[in-house]
Parts: C-alpha cells; sequence; structure tokens
C-alpha cells in the first residue's frame, strides 16, 4: 500500500501546482483577456528563484559541480515569498507590451517570442542557472529535520500546496467578482471601448500581470521545492500552450472551470502517459501527446468554445436573498431566451420598432446622471484650432477649427470620407491629431489620454457596436459608472464590505436608466445577444451613466428604426436642456433638421460650413456638396 | 575582416531564404489578417517531403517541386479548413492565433511522430567553392540564393504588374472596399494561400538544404525570426518584408560570428520587441485607419 500512498502525494503537489498556475493564466486570459503566451517563464522565473534563494553558497558547497547566482540559504517560507515576488517583478518589462495600443495577437507573440528567447539565454549562460544541464539538489523545506522521503512529509507537503492553491482561488475570485474585475472583463471584451469610458488600460493590466506572474511564481516555487530540480528543458514555450489548452477545456474565465482543466489536461498527461508501454521509435509517445494537446485546443475551440464549464451569467438585476428586489415576473423567461439566442439571430429592425422608450420622460436625467444644477449659458465648452490628422500621406482631416457650446446639441454632417469619425475620435482621444490643439473648459488637452478625458466628462460612442458582449446589459451599465471604490486593485482587495454597498446603489441607478430605456427586461441578458437597435440604447445608456458633461455621439442613430431613432433624439434633446453638450455625428438628415442646432458640415476633411439647418439650405456649396447627392 | 565576410556570405544566404518564408507569411497575415504560428511546420513538412522524394533517387532540385507544392496544398486547406471557418464564427481575433499554434504543434509533431527524432539530410553535393569579393560560397549556396533571388523578382512582377497582384494588393488595403470594387476576394484570398503556401514550401525546402541536416522541429524557432523581420518591414507588407528579411538574416547571421552563436537569435529577438514596443506598424509604415 505504501507506494500508492506516496503516489497519491505526489499527484495533490502535481495537481495544486498545475491548477494553481491555470487559475493565474485564468485571471490573465480568461477574466482580463491577456493572452499571455509566455506564461512558463513566470513560473521557471519562481522556480529558479526559490531554488537559488534556498541553497547554499554555489563556491562552497557540492564541490562547486553546478553554478548559479545568490545562494543564500534561506529558511521556508522565505524562498517561496522571494518566489512570488519574483515572478511580479519580472511582469514589469512586459507591460510596454501589454500597453495601451498594441493589438492583443501581437503583444502575444511578443511575449511567446520573450519565453523562446529567455529559455535560449538561459539554456546557453551557465553562470546564471547552471545552463542547459539545470540545478539540482535544491534543498526541500525543512529537510534538515524531517525526512523528505516519508510518507508524512509528502502528504504535508501536498496539503501546504493544495492550501495555497485554495487561497489563490479565493483570492482570484475576490478580484473577479468585484467592480474591479467588471472592469477587466470589460476591456476583455473590447479594450478600445473599455479605454473610452475612462478605464486606464496600462494600470489594469498591469496589475493583473503583476498578480499573475506572482501565482506563477509561487507555483514554480512550490514545484521545485518537491523535485528538487529545475531545468530550461521544463519550461520551453510550448508548455504555455498546455497550460491554455487547459484553460479552453476547463472553461475560459471560469475559476472552476480553470482548476478542472489544470486536473485534465497537465496532470491527466503526465499520469496517463507514465504508464504507457513504450512503443515505436523513443519520440513516438511525447510526440503524440503534443498532437492530442493541439487537437484538443482545435477541437475545443470550434466545438465547445466556452469549455466544460463556461463562465457564468451574473445575475444582478435582483437579489436571490431578497424577495422585494426580483425583476417583473415575464423578465425571467425573456431573459433567458435571449441570452440562449445565437447574437445575428435578433438584429433585425423589426425589433427595434417595438421598443417602446415607456418610463423614459418620467427619469430626472439630472439626478440619475449627476448632472448637478443646469447652467446652460451656451458657452464655449470644447473647440479645437487648426485640428489635422494625416494617415500615410493622405490628409483625412484639414485644419478644423470649431467650437462647440454649452446644452447644445451640435450635429456634424457630411459625405461618405469628410472626416466626421475623425475628427470626433481626435476630440475623445481615441486618435491623437497630427497637427492643432483640442481645449476643453478653457483647458488644453490635446495630450490627454482619452481615458483621462473621459473622467473629465468627454465620453463617446463608437459607429461599429461596441457593447461589452460577454457582459450583461446591467453590467455593462454599471460598468461605466466612474469612481466607483471598488474598481481599483486595492479597492477590490478590501472585499464586498468595502464596495458592496455602493454597488448596490450604482446598480439601482443603472436599473432606473434602463426601465427608462424600456429594455429592463434584458437586464440580465448577454448584452451581445442583443438587436443591433436594443445594442445602440445600451451603448447610450452606457455613455450617459459614465456621466459626461460632453457626449460625443458617432451615428447612433445608423441601422436604427426610424421611430426608434426619432425617440432617442427627443431624449437627447431633453438631456441638452437638463444640461449636457452633445456632438453627433451622423448621416440622416431629417434627424439633424428635427434635433440639431447649430450643424457643422464638414466635406473633405474641411469644415465647409456651419449654422441652423435652415441657414445651411440656403448655402449653395453646401446644398452642392452634400444636401442633394 | 575574413570572419565579417565568411559570415556576411552565410548571413546572405540565410537572408534570401528568410526572405522567401516572410514574403509568404506577411502575405497571410495582409489578405486575412491571421498570424499564422503553424508556418514553421508546414516549411518542415515540406522539406521533409522534398527529402523523401529525393530519397526515391529524384534530384534534390527536382524534389523541391515536391515541397513546393505540399507547402501550397497544405496551407490552402488550412486556411480554407480551418482559419476560413474559425474567422466567419465572429471570435476574438486571439482564437485564431491560439487555433494556429494548436496547429503548429499538430503540425511539427505529428510528422516527428511518423518519422522519428533522428536528423536526415539530402542527397545532393555542396558543388563547388567559389570565391568572389572576398565572400566564399558553395555551389549549393548560390544555387539557393540564385532560386530565392528569381522568386523574389517573380513576386515583385506579380504584385506590381498583373492584375491578380493588383487585386491581392487592393485586398490586403481593405477587403470590403475591394470586394465591392469588383474583386473576387474570395477567389484572391485562395489565390494568395496558393501562393504564399507555394512560397513557405520552398523556404521550409531550402531552409533545410541550407542547414545541411534537420529533424522535425528543427523550424520550430523560425518563427522569431519570420516574425521580427516581419514587424521590421511592417506587418503585411511583401516588400517590407525582404528587406525586414534581408537586415534580420545577415544581422543574425554576422552576430553570430562574433558573440556566441547560440545567442544568434537575440538580435532577431532584440529587434522584435522594440519593433512592438515603438513601432507596431513597421519601420515605414505608419498607423492605419482602422
Amino acid at each position: 500500500m505504501p507506494s500508492y500512498g506516496f503516489y497519491f502525494a505526489i499527484i495533490l503537489v502535481y495537481g495544486a501546482v498545475d491548477a494553481m498556475a491555470c487559475l493565474g493564466l485564468n485571471f490573465e486570459f480568461g477574466v482580463a483577456g491577456i493572452s499571455n503566451f509566455g506564461f512558463i517563464i513566470f513560473q521557471a522565473m519562481g522556480a529558479y528563484t526559490a531554488a537559488v534563494l534556498s541553497m547554499p553558497n554555489a563556491a562552497h558547497s557540492n564541490g562547486g559541480f553546478q553554478q548559479y547566482v545568490l545562494g543564500w540559504h534561506l529558511p521556508w517560507p522565505l524562498p517561496w515569498i522571494g518566489a512570488a515576488i519574483a515572478g511580479g517583478l519580472l511582469a514589469l518589462p512586459f507591460v510596454f507590451l501589454v500597453g495601451k495600443r498594441l493589438r492583443g495577437d501581437f503583444a502575444a507573440v511578443g511575449l511567446l517570442v520573450s519565453a523562446v528567447l529567455l529559455n535560449l539565454l538561459v539554456t546557453n549562460y551557465v553562470p546564471l542557472f547552471n545552463g542547459a544541464a539545470g540545478i539540482s539538489l535544491v534543498p526541500a523545506p525543512f529537510q534538515s529535520i524531517w525526512n523528505t522521503q516519508g510518507l508524512g512529509y509528502q502528504f504535508s507537503y501536498g496539503a501546504v500546496a493544495t492550501i495555497l492553491t485554495i487561497g489563490v482561488y479565493f483570492l482570484v475570485k475576490r478580484l473577479t467578482e468585484s467592480p474591479f474585475g467588471r472592469s477587466l472583463r470589460a476591456m476583455r471584451d473590447n479594450d478600445i471601448v473599455a479605454d473610452s469610458l475612462g478605464k486606464d488600460l496600462r494600470a489594469q493590466r498591469t496589475s493583473v500581470l503583476i498578480l499573475g506572474g506572482m501565482i506563477a511564481g509561487l507555483s514554480g516555487a512550490i514545484l521545485v521545492g518537491f523535485i528538487t530540480l529545475w531545468a530550461p528543458s521544463a519550461w520551453g514555450y510550448a508548455e504555455t500552450i498546455v497550460l491554455f489548452a487547459a484553460i479552453i477545456i476547463g472553461g475560459a474565465g471560469n475559476h472552476k472551470g480553470a482548476v478542472l482543466g489544470a486536473i485534465i489536461v497537465p496532470l491527466g498527461f503526465e499520469e496517463i502517459t507514465r504508464y504507457l508501454p513504450p512503443v515505436g521509435n523513443p519520440e513516438l509517445v511525447p510526440a503524440l501527446e503534443w498532437v492530442a494537446i493541439g487537437l484538443l485546443i482545435v477541437l475545443f475551440l470550434w466545438f465547445r468554445p466556452n469549455g466544460i464549464l463556461p463562465e457564468r451569467r451574473r445575475i444582478l438585476s435582483h437579489d436571490k436573498n431578497d424577495p422585494a428586489t426580483l425583476a417583473p415576473p415575464e423578465t425571467g423567461d425573456l431573459a433567458r431566451e435571449m441570452s440562449a439566442a445565437v447574437p445575428d439571430d435578433l438584429s433585425d429592425d423589426h425589433s427595434d420598432a417595438l421598443i417602446k422608450i415607456g418610463n423614459v420622460d418620467r427619469l430626472n436625467f439630472r439626478d440619475l446622471l449627476r448632472l448637478g444644477e443646469p447652467v446652460n449659458d451656451h458657452r464655449v465648452i470644447l473647440s479645437t484650432n487648426g485640428l489635422t490628422k494625416t494617415f500615410n500621406g493622405v490628409t483625412v482631416v484639414s485644419d478644423v477649427t470649431i467650437s462647440i457650446n454649452q446644452g447644445r446639441l451640435t450635429g456634424m454632417i457630411g459625405p461618405n470620407g469628410a472626416g466626421k469619425s475623425t475628427t470626433l475620435a481626435m476630440l475623445a482621444g481615441t486618435l491623437s491629431p497630427s497637427s492643432g490643439q483640442i481645449f476643453y473648459e478653457g483647458r488644453d488637452i490635446t495630450s490627454l489620454p482619452s481615458n483621462k478625458r473621459a473622467l473629465a466628462g468627454m465620453v463617446r460612442t463608437f459607429q461599429l457596436a461596441s457593447e461589452f458582449k460577454k457582459l450583461t446589459v446591467l453590467e455593462n451599465l454599471v460598468s461605466a459608472i466612474p469612481h466607483q471604490s471598488g474598481d481599483s486593485f486595492f479597492g477590490a482587495l478590501r472585499g464586498k464590505r468595502y464596495w458592496g454597498a455602493e454597488d448596490r446603489a450604482n446598480i439601482e441607478r443603472a436599473k432606473d436608466v434602463l426601465d427608462g430605456f424600456g429594455l429592463f427586461q434584458y437586464a440580465d441578458a448577454y448584452a451581445g445577444g442583443l438587436s443591433g437597435g436594443q445594442r445602440r440604447l445600451v451603448e447610450i445608456m452606457r455613455a450617459l451613466l459614465a456621466e459626461p458633461k460632453v457626449l460625443l455621439l458617432d451615428e447612433p442613430m445608423a441601422g436604427v428604426h426610424p421611430n426608434l431613432a426619432h425617440k432617442i433624439g427627443d431624449q437627447l434633446t431633453r438631456l441638452c436642456d437638463s444640461g449636457m453638450t452633445i456632438v453627433m455625428v451622423e448621416h440622416e438628415l431629417s434627424l439633424m433638421d428635427a434635433f440639431c442646432d447649430p450643424v457643422i458640415v464638414l466635406a473633405e476633411g474641411r469644415v465647409l460650413a456651419q449654422g441652423t439647418m435652415a441657414e445651411l439650405r440656403l448655402k449653395e456649396e453646401v446644398v452642392e456638396a452634400y444636401l442633394v447627392g | 575582416m575574413s570572419v565579417f565576410l565568411s559570415s556576411l556570405g552565410f548571413g546572405l544566404i540565410s537572408a534570401a531564404v528568410l526572405a522567401i518564408a516572410t514574403v509568404g507569411f506577411t502575405m497571410q497575415f495582409a489578405v486575412t489578417n491571421v498570424l499564422n504560428l503553424a508556418y514553421g511546420s508546414i516549411m518542415i513538412n515540406s522539406a521533409f517531403v522534398s527529402y523523401y522524394v529525393n530519397e526515391h533517387g529524384v534530384s534534390a532540385w527536382v524534389a523541391l517541386i515536391g515541397g513546393v507544392i505540399t507547402g501550397a496544398v497544405a496551407s490552402w486547406l488550412l486556411n480554407r479548413f480551418i482559419y476560413t471557418p474559425f474567422q466567419r464564427r465572429n471570435l476574438a481575433p486571439i482564437t485564431v492565433v491560439i487555433v494556429s499554434l494548436g496547429i503548429d504543434l499538430i503540425g511539427t509533431f505529428g510528422l516527428q511522430a511518423i518519422v522519428g527524432g533522428g536528423y536526415v539530410s539530402f542527397n545532393q553535393s555542396q558543388g563547388h567553392e567559389y570565391h568572389f569579393l572576398g565572400l566564399i560560397l558553395s555551389g549549393l549556396q548560390l544555387i539557393i540564393f540564385g532560386i530565392c533571388a528569381v522568386v523574389l523578382v517573380g513576386i515583385h512582377g506579380l504584385l506590381k504588374y498583373t492584375r491578380l497582384g493588383k487585386a491581392m494588393r487592393a485586398t490586403s488595403a481593405n477587403r470590403n472596399l475591394a470586394r465591392n470594387s469588383g474583386v473576387k476576394t474570395q477567389f484572391i484570398i485562395s489565390t494568395t494561400w496558393l501562393i504564399s503556401g507555394a512560397l513557405c514550401g520552398l523556404a521550409g525546402t531550402v531552409f533545410a538544404m541550407n542547414a545541411g541536416v534537420f529533424e522535425a522541429t528543427s523550424a520550430q524557432q523560425y518563427i522569431v525570426l519570420l516574425l521580427a523581420a516581419m514587424f521590421l518591414g511592417g506587418p503585411g507588407e511583401p516588400y517590407g518584408a525582404m528587406f525586414g528579411a534581408i537586415t534580420i538574416g545577415v544581422a543574425t547571421e554576422v552576430s553570430a560570428a562574433y558573440v556566441n552563436p547560440q545567442y544568434k537569435l537575440v538580435v532577431a529577438f532584440v529587434v522584435l520587441l522594440g519593433m512592438l514596443t515603438f513601432r507596431p506598424f513597421g519601420l515605414f509604415g505608419s498607423e492605419k485607419t482602422n
């Protein structure tokens, strides 16, 4: 029997290590959307650090048969703590890569290549960690006072590893289920939009990469303390793909799924192949193992892209324990139906016409959106001076100088390619101008990053669908509310007791807005499953909850049923009366006629004219450039 | 000086091979927006097909055609039956990259499972040694260089002077606009994958010939060079790829002569990370409208 005992102890340690690593990667990839193709180097960093911190000085021990740095001979648990710190520090150089602007897949290959190269360097530079041969005779914790070969020791080791993994599970869960976690998932679904709503992408990604690196580092330390050796062959870049396979199979974004994936893939494969008799050439079994992992990835992404345990849909509209907050009875079925539907099935114009913006007239925008006392002095709140944008030598926007008055609904029209959306994007900071300045409330904000502009009160919407697909409608709305105390790494760490009451109040506020716009029955449906018009409304509501002073709308009525478009227009007018300033890019002249004053006409990147629609119709060049065509 | 010149000669051959490979890689990215990380595995599979044809007594230079066809067909199938269906599902772009990593594992280790782990080499002579301008090159190297040069000129002619090439450039600049202007984009994308796949197969085979000995996982780190060369010249830019490949190819081999050759990939790595951090749209490119 004792041999089984050792076997289970080994399984326990390996399982805990794999599960911990998968939890770290799942937090990065499944929750925050960072495709860290170099994850394994963080585990390796932890393992090496723990090894050289616990080993004696290389020059004075083991007859000097291996070379390594440090050799501080520290007692447990200091090497493990050092390993976690080292894993976190290793994240810092990569922060530039995953920062704000770079495409996710480009950053991913950057990390992949880093993993290849670091492995190469450690393999060839012997003085660091003994090169290709690797480090051996790593002291196991307490080996001087405890027989490390005994069953008691091995089980205790497994127990400690398991307890730490459970701790990591609750840590990542605590962060994921907080307002900060909601922001991370929003960033995962659409980072440019999250940025435009005021989320600091670099700060979010930095904290995620550091925490993920610390978790990976700790898992490496636990592993190396048990197997007492560590070499470059243990952390080839392809090992990261194994962990990705585990998360994809288990269910990205679901922490239980990550643990399940760890048990199925890395642990399962190790243990299955251990007992296979040698067949064919010596490379055959390992090679087939890699083929199987590749096949699992492709097949799962095709047949079950959300994994065995898909990410859970968060129901926020009512509190399970409080029947008073229950949604209207018909809601449940519809919401369930919505979430089950394939996104594109619902996006047709007919369903848009059915949306009733029923209660919205009762909404007190001023209180709900924290607009403050209306000033409506129509002063210039936003202006540009010689704004110009050039792409590849083609000037798209040229010398645009405009002023936007507070409390007005300013329209911006022009033929395709006139530079309307580009101008709007420069106002919001999504694009930076090639030359010229932008002033907001008397301040030059030309170089202010877009997320800071959003926090200062300039919020934009997008021409293309930009909902956070795998957040519910209500989550989409709540995620936009600025200055949430749980919407930071440390705020989230402090737990629900710290941010819970405030979050409930925010949810209630979002529910009121949702109700006003007639979409309450979809509160708990995934936003990605709504019709085109409904998604437009969600986007506008979300922008409103970001508490803008200036709202920049990029074709908010495109693809929306005309009846609904006019209802939206009415509400925008009301918002302006409540003290908001709106700039709207739009194609539809009837909407401009009905709602916008003044209107700016752009053509070929230049301001052609501005004034009321009635004035513009009298100008020959405007009629020629746009109104007739 | 002689160290420099001999490494320069070797660097020029490597650069020419890398140029062929990178042009194919970047063309795939240009028309379908896919970073095909399985590219290296198709290269080495093509090389092995050429090798087996060569084993049956066929001249290595004729066997090369087998590798070219393998690369073309395998790449076309990969795009047609794996990447395109995944892209149609409107998943996050990273999903297709992860799929390509999975395909890379299947391709590389599937090959290893079949052929085993041993090194093989083509049955061909190195040819005479030629000296000129201080460079020393073998006949084999000169033929490889010649093939690469002819193919690169051919690609230039294709892109610049044929309807097909113009349609390919239009499709890569803006697929929807190209379609609305009457370009049969599906056909163009298929053709691009065939042509780029042929380049992949050719590059794989001459890479293996140039290396002398090779095995199933020999091309695994080649992706580092491919990515570095592509990003240096700007992703999706065939001419940028040629420039990037020549720079990276020469720089890695020349640096290998002066520092430990094990570190020669470091140059490519530094270039790649630098480009990704500071100019992800290439040395000469500028940001795209979308």
